[in-house]
């Protein structure tokens, strides 16, 4: 738990500083490369870090006025439903981080000695 | 190697190769997909492009004003400028437009620059390749240059590019208008080039259009005994049209001799191929194309449809004139106008804009108002060219080799090679297709022909805006539109002193009569364009004895007018429509004019119906046939959306005109459209038993208007059931003609689709599928002046927020807003919303 809220702070820092999307992959390697128990937290860590920060940010960015450019963002996509939007927005920063996260746990592991 | 240390590998490099394809997918396009991660990126991606940004900033900081400028906000969203001087009136315009509608203005300038394949990728090259070929970047090249020279346009345009250049450099990524995010590129700085760009698009949109190559074909086909045929099917002065300047209309001038071409006269032009140039073999690199003409509809299309008018005060309910305007464009989002206020010592203007151009382009000051509709004349020409051999490198004229120039054009495309184009000129122009290339989709373009076009020449038509924002009398006006070159226009006028008039505004070739009509001999010094037509003496008419003055695109003067400036004009509906209303109009208010804008009773069905009617009345045999038949006896004409009648009459008009004439197109015509209506119109009226009727190449019987119209009208109602299905609701015409307002790079979703609303393309109300009124606007003259306008769209080009097509609903209910129109920014208004003073610094 609070290594997913410091991973989410991490990443909403640097998001609010800098344009770019890609922290919501990098966090969650650094944390799977340096910090993470087993592939599986490493994964979960960096799934709910990102998906919260993203899950909170679209949705308040819905409800107090991005409601009708994700209306035309749904369409645009061939989606019925604009809160869909949040939820593919949600679903991809978690998903993508989850991978990344696992993807560090794995290559910390090469370097790692075998411990037994 | 162990067996746990080759796993911890294999998972190590499975795992990073999902990761980095992961990230490889979400930050990249693919084709028209786009970069998942960007875009959806809620800090930076398209939920930053909200209604946030609506809220009318305080205070803005913008480098490069010398004084403060002042912007009232009113609740429409439309921007009054008050600035101190001309060059922070323009430079706050340039901000404010790309505050509003960056996007919109880049997308156009690269468009009209052939760089469209940079954003969109190898899908835009074919447009790319033909708009340069078509030379609108060399174009706008030569209009840039002429803005520098000109001490005032090269103020006005530099300031307005510093506001764009401004405000481009207030965004960040997050900042970005969503497009940008969405298509995955960044705006680059704007230009006075840019601006010309703008121009030269227009020029393109309403001067482009052309049936050269289709109509040397017919006249080719068949031999000189063809030129008859021609002349009556595209005829020069065609039946029923009544002219812009009102017949009988003295000269104010003594006119130039004008050029003759012997033998040409009245057949027009002379015919390539007398020169050493088999006739026959000159198109044959032409596909042919078994469908021949074009449907009717195709017509309505490249700028053919706008209408304005001025009532004089003896007609007016309070004695001053009311002028009256729409100018009919391909409808978009975000929308072509937007509309603004520019206020500052010396002017106080208020009108509609270009977003990538500075000034008002068609509005009104306190003093007077005007307005456009499309002029439509002849001014491009296509030159065959003879080429000394393959290499293209030297042509033939008179009797001499001259050297061609070649510009190479350099088209990067995204996510490909560059690919290099390299386009001959001659000193006409470029040679568009040469004869061993395909066709393109845009126009039809005579392969191995030069192209000869005005809006190549360098022009000042920003000086001509300049002069009309500022004019407050007719002399103003006369003087104004000396520099309007292209595309000539219709430039309609009245003032508070009660002075109405119309200017038929251009530069025209001086051109013996039907000059151009037909491909010309490129090796013929005596085919080129000889001189001009004096700016005075451009067809015009000032306070005419009838109290108005009006233009529908037609003709612009009867064989009275002394020189030929063209034949391919607008048909005769919207034309007589409005003349004929005029015509008995008294005591006019402003909103008599409003709801004249919005009348839509169709003068070509009242024209014909009765008669075809009557030819068809026996014969309906089937249900629908039966109710087809009652609906259009029951019709008033009026082109209502909820009606089945011009459902029904349109198809039938479209299947008589195809019977009667597709037998008569050229065989390997490639692309023609059918004579124009009233050509129709005349033959059913006058000449039922005509030869047109008959169906060549089938000796007997000989068909009439009779049989043509049975079987139109049995192949209207069958083909409206197999596209439509049973006669009922989907049969009405609001849902068939299915308005739609396609965002300019067709983004689904940001568009407005299959708006159900009154009219059709040759009534004054002309709201058609894809064309129709951009900008609505009606002024009332007087100590005071007031006036009326509405547009489909909305100010703002940003698809987030509520003003991106808040106007769209109450523009096709026919509902227009009265214009704010302020003395100061301190007035009070109660449509004021916001203020916003801008200061420059740094």
């Amino acid at each position: 738990m609070t290594t997913v809220l410091i991973c989410l702070l991490a990443m909403l820092g640097l998001q609010l500083l800098t344009p770019y999307w890609w922290w919501v992959m990098i966090v969650p390697f650094a944390f799977g490369a340096a910090a993470a128990k087993s592939g599986r937290k490493a994964f979960r860590t960096g799934f709910f870090a990102a998906g919260l920060l993203w899950l909170g940010t679209s949705l308040f960015l819905y409800l107090t006025g991005s409601g009708l450019i994700a209306t035309r963002m749904a369409r645009m996509f061939g989606l019925g439903k604009s809160w869909l939007m949040v939820f593919v927005t949600t679903l991809i920063a978690a998903v993508a981080a989850g991978v990344s996260g696992y993807a560090g746990y794995a290559v910390r592991g090469l370097f790692k000695k075998a411990e037994r | 190697m162990g067996m746990e240390a080759s796993m911890k590998w294999v998972r190590a490099i499975v795992s990073l190769v999902l990761a980095a394809a992961v990230f490889w997918g979400l930050d990249n396009r693919h084709g028209t997909f786009p970069a998942l991660g960007k875009l959806l990126n809620p800090f930076a991606g398209f939920w930053q492009n909200g209604s946030r940004s609506d809220a009318v900033p305080e205070k803005l900081v913008v480098p490069g004003l010398r004084d403060e400028v002042r912007i009232v906000w009113d609740a429409r969203r439309v921007p009054h400028i008050f600035a101190q001087n001309d060059h922070d009136l323009y430079l706050a315009q340039g901000y404010v437009a790309a505050s509003l509608r960056l996007w919109q203005m880049e997308f156009q300038a690269l468009y009209t620059a052939g760089r469209i394949s940079e954003v969109v990728g190898p899908v835009g090259l074919r447009q790319d390749i033909f708009t340069r070929r078509f030379g609108l970047p060399w174009a706008a090249e030569n209009a840039a240059h002429a803005f520098r020279d000109d001490p005032k346009t090269r103020e006005v345009v530099d300031a307005f590019t510093a506001g764009v250049n401004a405000y481009i450099r207030t965004l960040d990524r997050k900042g970005l208008p969503v497009e940008y995010k969405i298509l995955d590129y960044r705006p680059e700085p704007w230009s006075d080039y840019k601006c010309a760009l703008l121009l030269k698009a227009m020029a393109y949109s309403l001067s482009s259009y052309n049936q050269d190559a289709a109509l040397t074909q017919m006249r080719d086909q068949g031999g000189w005994d063809k030129f008859p045929t021609v002349d009556r099917l595209f005829p020069f002065f065609p039946p029923l049209v009544d002219p812009v300047i009102p017949p009988g209309t003295p000269l104010d001038f003594t006119p130039l001799p004008v050029p003759t071409r012997s033998g040409a006269e009245g057949g027009g032009g002379n015919r390539a191929g007398e020169r050493g140039h088999p006739a026959d073999s000159r198109l044959e690199a032409t596909p042919s194309d078994p469908g021949g003409f074009e449907s009717p509809g195709y017509r309505t299309g490249p700028g053919i449809g706008s209408n304005n008018w001025a009532v004089s005060g003896k007609l007016t309910r309070n004695g001053f004139p009311i002028l009256s305007n729409d100018m009919h464009l391909e409808l978009s989002l975000p929308a072509i106008w937007y509309e603004i206020q520019l206020s500052a010592p010396g002017v106080n203007v208020r009108g509609v804009a270009f977003p990538a151009a500075p000034l008002v382009v068609a509005g009104y000051n306190e003093s007077v108002a005007w307005g456009f509709t499309n002029g439509t004349d002849d001014v491009l020409d296509w030159y065959d060219i003879t080429f000394k051999d393959d290499a293209r490198a030297e042509y033939l004229t008179g009797s001499e080799w001259r050297k061609t120039t070649v510009r190479e054009e350099r088209i990067k495309v995204r996510g490909g090679a560059a690919v290099v184009d390299k386009v001959v000129y001659t000193h006409y122009g470029p040679v568009v297709r040469q004869k061993d290339e395909p066709a393109f989709a845009n126009m039809n373009v005579p392969p191995g022909a030069a192209l000869r076009w005005l809006a190549h020449d360098a022009s000042s038509e920003f000086s001509t805006l300049y002069a009309l924002n500022r004019a407050h009398n007719y002399a103003d006006y006369v003087k104004a539109l000396e520099t309007w070159d292209c595309p000539a226009q219709n430039i309609i006028y009245a003032d508070r002193e009660g002075t109405i008039a119309i200017w038929h505004d251009g530069k025209f070739p001086l051109r013996w009569k039907g000059q151009g009509r037909y491909v010309l001999n490129g090796a013929d010094p005596a085919d080129e364009w000889r001189g001009w037509v004096p700016h005075g003496q451009v067809p015009h008419v000032k306070d005419p004895d009838r109290g108005f003055v009006s233009s529908a695109n037609q003709m612009p003067a009867d064989a009275g007018y002394p020189y030929y400036l063209g034949w391919d004009y607008a048909s005769f509906e919207r034309a007589g429509r409005i003349n004929e209303i005029l015509a008995a109009a008294r005591d006019v208010t402003p909103s008599d004019m409003v709801r004249m804008q919005t009348d839509v009773l169709d003068i070509r069905a009242r024209a014909v119906l009765p008669r075809l009617l009557d030819i068809i009345k026996e014969k309906p045999a089937t249900g629908a046939e039966k109710k087809g038949f009652e609906e259009l006896r029951a019709w008033n004409f009026e082109a209502r959306a909820a009606l089945i009648a011009p459902t029904v009459f349109r198809e039938f008009w479209n299947e008589l005109n195809r019977l009667t004439w597709d037998d008569e197109k050229p065989l390997g015509a490639e692309r023609m459209t059918r004579p124009a209506s009233q050509v129709m119109v005349d033959q059913i009226l006058n000449y039922p038993d005509g030869e047109f009727f008959d169906v060549i190449g089938k000796n007997y019987p000989i068909e009439t208007l009779t049989d043509i119209a049975e079987l139109a009208f049995r192949a209207a109602v069958a083909n409206l059931e197999k596209r439509l299905g049973p006669w009922g609701d989907a049969w009405r015409w609001g849902k068939v003609k299915g308005t739609t307002l396609r965002h300019l790079a067709r983004i689904p979703g940001f568009s407005r689709e299959k708006l159900e609303a009154d009219g059709i393309g040759h009534v004054i109300g002309a709201i058609d599928t894809v064309w129709a009124p951009s900008w609505r606007m009606v002024v009332e003259l007087g100590p005071e002046v007031r006036a009326w306008g509405n547009y489909p769209g909305g100010q703002s080009g940003h698809p987030g927020s509520k003003f991106y097509d808040d106007f769209i609903d109450d523009w096709a209910a026919g509902k227009p807003y009265e214009l704010v129109f302020l003395r100061s920014a301190d007035e009070s208004n109660p449509a004021v919303v916001g203020r916003t003073v801008m200061r420059g610094g740094k």
